[in-house]
């Protein structure tokens, strides 16, 4: 919404600058983008230099075709010439002159007298272009008769223009009018609200009007006018140069009209073209399945039975609230006009305008929810302004509607307010502020809420944000009271945490990688139903391939020492409506199982957790190098997934913690030293070390405390399909130091064990 | 025998020595068993003598151990002198992993939030429109239920749009007070480019307890950005719109760039928005069974890349998720 801001002060008289009154609005009532800047630049005498003139004559210049030499009355009492390129006026008429020392916009320096071919130019006659007052080049501006030579030309037209460029919340579709910003700035600054005078023109001879509501609950109410003797034309100069600050493009007196009067109310109109419509007859429908019309815009729109269509009782006419239709538009033939101006229930409008791709700033109102009684003021309004512009006459007029919705009341409470807000608001000051917005209030506080805020102010809560967004600059701020609360991480937070650390201190980067993917191999992964991409369709039950996918692009890029983990959630398909989310931590790192293996270790050991990894197949893994552990697995990336030899892992966060021991007892292995002795033992090369030390330590309980495998040795020494394994044996009880024959003892029974259950032999 | 002129001649030959070699000469010759006076001891045979000897001794030994330290030290220092290395010739060796940057500022930001007595609440991704929507006070029709907003595994169910729905969960889980905090992955239908992604992270925050006020939000928003960018920073708050809450305000910092004079991150206004907030509107305290006559309540929500790119000056946001180290172990 574009606010042109000498519009604005047509109806709010306040002393406050453009960057005030953006600040103030920003704060209290709705965004505000930015303070737009139009026209010709304010600064100094500038704009002195901008008259009306009347052309005394006009003659083709001497030495060229296309140049008229003017004399021009700019009320200095001599004439003025000036040579001028465009041919669209001739003597008589008024027109804008800029004099020599004015600066133009998109000059570079101000302008200065010079000959043209010889004949001295003292001046520039003006194109609304060349002031920021339209877009028109085609020829100069021509002026209203009547206007004195000499009037400053800031007197006649705003050739400087200050504008807010305003976004309102989708709950003040109010403040998408003019009259409803003025209230506002009305309110924050104590200014005078200025009404709008209009005399609704009288119907002389009048005709009924033909309109059937069919579908009252989507269109509340239609109020049609009829108008004969149109005279379609350009509009106004004032005008087009307001719309043009508002944003908007004037396309003729009649359509110009209704986009001015939206402007002001916020209540969108419409102009049919009444000779085209069967009988001058309004059937207001939703559309069958499959109905097309052609908007305004060429386009074709296939149409279902959600959408609600203006017919004429034969065919559609205009897609309700959003566009009209292309067979019915207003143009420079038109001599009848229906002028629409009705209510539109917001959710079903914005349903069409989604499903379509269609938005216009009539369907942005609608479906924000309009203030059904603005729907009257805009027919007067428009009536008056198409009456004056046009020459036409009101013949016709009709209201269809069930009643319009009751004002809410509410109870306020004002010492409530100031519980919620935390800052004293006297009621003298809260009873004013409400006032001013137009609420009204009863002696015992009862607020009738006006029509424009309805929707959206049904509750004492609602009352008092009203104020609350008055007085926002004068909250102080406070800290909550906070009795009886204490903050912390929970267990399970505080191991997360553990991990992060510890996985970066082992070199680790962290990653997030995406939660939708494009493949999953758990085949029953969750589905969106209707994705934005085929990358981003499947909740995934794995981090893997994200990781893989970040190693990649870091190979890519040329980054050596790759080593990335993620803490990220999986989603697994449930018999529940929603699916059982779970952390999990997954790496990847450069050098393979190692180096997989490597952090696994670190990280059970961080948690006190000892490790335990059993042979496993994953089809993403190398088939010899997958192992798994009560939490998830590990393993070097199958080499066909990425170049290099990578390791990976990926745990669930809840298996993992959840045997963490919440108290660690002190275990005394310091006043009685262990007795440390290795032995080497051969054996077939399927015979996996951990199977070796569960075995040893069986048989060396209770004195042997760890069983360690430090190296494994193949060579001729052993034998073919057989290793030499070398473990580290520690002796240790609470009570005594173990003496050499006390190890030698335990020992034997070890070598007896292995000896018998893997046929190992005792090496050296 | 002399003992005056053996103790002259024993210190000068110490004081000679010039290695820990010749050192250990000359204690042989002068302390061994074989020396002239081991054999001078031996052949003592009055108390006075002895004394006389003995001390020589002694006196000898402290110099050739003094002797002999010396030249330690120096042979020490002239080694270590010739083991000098450069020490400006990098190693590497160990490499630091590094927090994604998110993690570093969801951390900052359950810290300052524990530190004021609030929890740290873990909620779902998944979530029930009832829980996304209609709990949270979203009408029938407002766009984000629209799937062109939001994504949807069935009707009912969808990726949450903002971590909001902790709030309702965690209400009817427990009674007021309630001070608390969650953070996490969000999702909206937005396609990728500089500034918004279609998965983002949020920090939600919530206080129901008796007497809480706009106040008290102002107060505890305007903490968080001094902690976040900085003691010298101000905030300031504008209304604004939200289904859940009731007055609504969106927060601003004063830009940490140019200190509110204006510059291109500040857009020139001098502020920077960084998210929404306002006060918990009482149809939740009514969905959840909360007495809203008893209790208020704040509620804020923000974008933590935004804090992130704002903070770090990062034009675009995909960085976060390129997780090239070249970024990453920037932070």
């Amino acid at each position: 919404m574009r606010a042109p801001l000498s519009w604005l002060r047509e109806y709010v008289r306040v002393d406050a600058t453009a960057e005030e009154i953006a600040r103030r609005l920003a704060v209290s009532s709705l965004e505000v983008d930015r303070v737009i800047e139009m026209g010709v630049e304010d600064v100094g005498d500038n704009l002195s230099y901008l008259r009306v003139g009347r052309v005394l004559s006009a003659d083709k210049h001497p030495n060229a075709d296309k140049l008229q030499l003017c004399q021009l009355d700019t009320g200095e009492g001599e004439p003025r010439q000036i040579v001028c390129g465009a041919w669209n006026f001739g003597v008589g008429a008024t027109v804008a002159v800029g004099l020599p020392g004015v600066l133009l916009p998109g000059f570079p320096a101000p302008l200065d007298e010079r000959p043209l071919r010889g004949e001295l130019s003292r001046g520039m006659i003006l194109a609304e272009d060349e002031i920021g007052l339209g877009s028109d080049h085609a020829g100069i501006m021509i002026l209203p008769d009547g206007i004195e030579p000499g009037t400053p030309l800031s007197d006649v037209l705003p050739v400087h223009e200050q504008v807010l460029d305003l976004t309102p919340t989708m709950n003040r579709v109010d403040l998408l009018s003019m009259v409803g910003l003025a209230r506002e700035v009305a309110t924050l600054f104590d200014g005078e609200l200025l009404p709008i005078a209009v005399d609704d023109p009288p119907a002389l001879e009048t005709e009924p009007v033909d309109v059937t509501v069919e579908d009252p609950l989507g269109c509340p109410r239609y109020l049609a006018r009829v108008f004969r003797g149109v005279t379609v034309a350009p509009s106004p100069m004032w005008l087009r140069a307001r719309l043009h600050a508002a944003g908007m493009r004037s396309i003729s007196n009649v359509v110009d009209v209704t986009n001015y009067v939206m402007h002001v109310y916020g209540s969108p109109l419409h102009v049919f073209d009444r000779t085209k419509l069967e009988g001058g007859r309004i059937v207001v429908r939703r559309a069958t399945a499959g109905e097309e019309i052609r908007t305004l815009d060429g386009i074709p729109r296939k149409l279902d039975t959600r959408d609600l269509l203006i017919t004429d009782g034969e065919k559609a006419v205009a897609l309700a609230a959003i566009m009209g239709g292309e067979d019915s538009e207003v143009t420079d033939a038109t001599t009848e006009v229906l002028l629409e101006a009705a209510n539109f229930e917001p959710i079903g409008i914005m349903g069409s305008s989604e499903r379509l791709g269609l938005r216009t700033e009539g369907s942005n109102r609608w479906e924000k929810g309009v203030d059904p009684y603005q729907a009257e003021a805009a027919a007067v309004l428009a009536s008056r302004l198409l009456v004056d512009f046009t020459g036409a006459e009101l013949t016709g007029s009709t209201d269809i509607h069930s009643g319009l919705p009751e004002r809410p009341v509410v109870r306020l409470r004002t010492d409530r307010t100031d519980r919620i807000v935390g800052l004293v608001v006297s009621s003298e000051e809260q009873r004013s502020i409400l006032d001013r917005l137009g609420f009204e209030v009863s002696e015992d506080w009862d607020v009738t809420v006006p029509t424009w805020r309805a929707r959206d102010v049904t509750r004492e809560i609602d009352v008092i944000e009203e104020v609350a967004r008055v007085v926002l600059p004068r909250v102080p701020r406070t800290m909550p009271l906070r009795r009886l609360v204490e903050g912390h991480l929970t267990g399970d937070q505080r191991l997360r945490r553990v991990l992060e650390d510890v996985l970066t201190g082992a070199g680790f980067s962290e990653a997030y990688t995406w939660s939708l993917v494009a493949n999953d191999p758990d085949p029953s992964a969750i589905r969106l139903s209707d994705p934005m991409s085929g990358d981003q369709a499947i909740l995934r039950t794995t981090l893997i391939h994200g990781l893989v996918e970040a190693a990649r692009e870091n190979v890519d890029a040329g980054n050596a020492g790759i080593r990335l983990f993620e803490f990220a959630r999986v989603y697994l398909p449930s018999d529940e409506q929603l699916p059982e989310e779970r952390w999990r931590v997954a790496g990847i790192a450069a050098g393979g199982f190692d180096a997989a293996r490597a952090a696994v270790e670190v990280v059970y050991d961080a948690l006190h957790l000892g490790l335990r990894v059993r042979r496993a197949q994953r089809p993403f893994l190398h088939p010899g190098k997958a192992g798994e552990t009560d939490a998830g697995w590990l393993g070097e990336l199958h080499p066909a997934l990425l170049d290099g030899s990578w390791g990976v892992f990926e745990l669930d966060v809840a298996t993992l913690i959840g045997p963490v021991p919440e108290r660690i007892l002190y275990d005394d292995v310091i006043t009685f030293p262990p007795l440390r002795q290795d032995i080497a033992v051969v054996v077939e090369e399927e015979v996996e070390a951990a199977a070796l030390v569960d075995v040893i330590l069986e048989a060396g309980a209770p004195e042997l405390r760890e069983a360690r495998v430090f190296d494994v040795y193949r060579g001729d020494q052993v034998g073919e399909g057989r290793k030499s394994v070398a473990i580290h044996l520690s002796f240790q009880v609470p009570d005594r130091t173990l003496s050499d024959d006390d190890a030698l003892v335990v020992r034997q029974r070890v070598v007896a064990a292995l000896a018998d259950r893997f046929e190992a032999e005792l090496r050296g | 025998m002399d003992a005056e002129a053996l103790e002259r001649e024993g210190l000068a030959a110490a004081a000679a020595a010039i290695s820990a070699d010749a050192v250990e000469a000359v204690r042989i010759e002068f302390l061994g068993r074989k020396s002239a006076i081991k054999q001078a001891l031996r052949d003592v045979r009055d108390r006075e003598t002895g004394m006389t000897l003995n001390a020589v001794r002694e006196r000898l030994e402290t110099a050739i151990d003094e002797r002999e330290s010396v030249l330690a030290r120096a042979e020490l220092d002239a080694r270590l002198t010739q083991e000098r290395v450069d020490v400006t010739l990098p190693v590497g060796g160990q490499t630091r992993g590094s927090l994604h940057l998110i993690t570093q500022i969801r951390r900052e930001v359950e810290d300052i939030f524990l530190g004021l007595g609030y929890r740290v609440v873990d909620g779902r991704e998944v979530e029930t429109t009832r829980y996304n929507f209609d709990g949270l006070n979203f009408p029938a029709g407002h766009p984000a239920r629209s799937p062109l907003a939001t994504l949807f595994i069935d009707e009912e169910t969808v990726l949450r749009t903002e971590t909001s729905p902790s709030q309702i969960r965690t209400m009817e889980m427990q009674q007021p007070p309630v001070y608390m905090v969650s953070l996490g992955r969000t999702y909206r239908r937005d396609t990728p480019d500089a500034t918004h992604s279609p998965i983002f992270h949020q920090v939600e925050g919530l206080v129901v307890d008796e007497g809480i006020t706009l106040a008290d939000l102002t107060g505890t928003l305007d903490l968080l950005f001094k902690k976040l960018f900085g003691e010298q920073r101000r905030s300031e708050f504008r209304t604004h719109y939200f289904p859940f809450t009731e007055p609504s305000i969106e927060a601003y910092v004063s830009c940490h760039i140019c200190d509110g004079d204006g510059c291109p991150v500040c857009r020139h206004s001098g502020w920077i928005e960084v998210g929404g907030a306002g006060m918990v509107d009482p149809r939740l305290f009514e969905f959840v069974g909360y007495d809203p006559e008893r209790y208020s309540g704040f509620a804020f929500g923000w974008g933590l890349e935004r804090i992130a790119m704002l903070r770090h000056e990062f034009p675009d946001l995909r960085e976060l998720w390129r997780n090239d180290l070249r970024f990453s172990r920037q932070f």
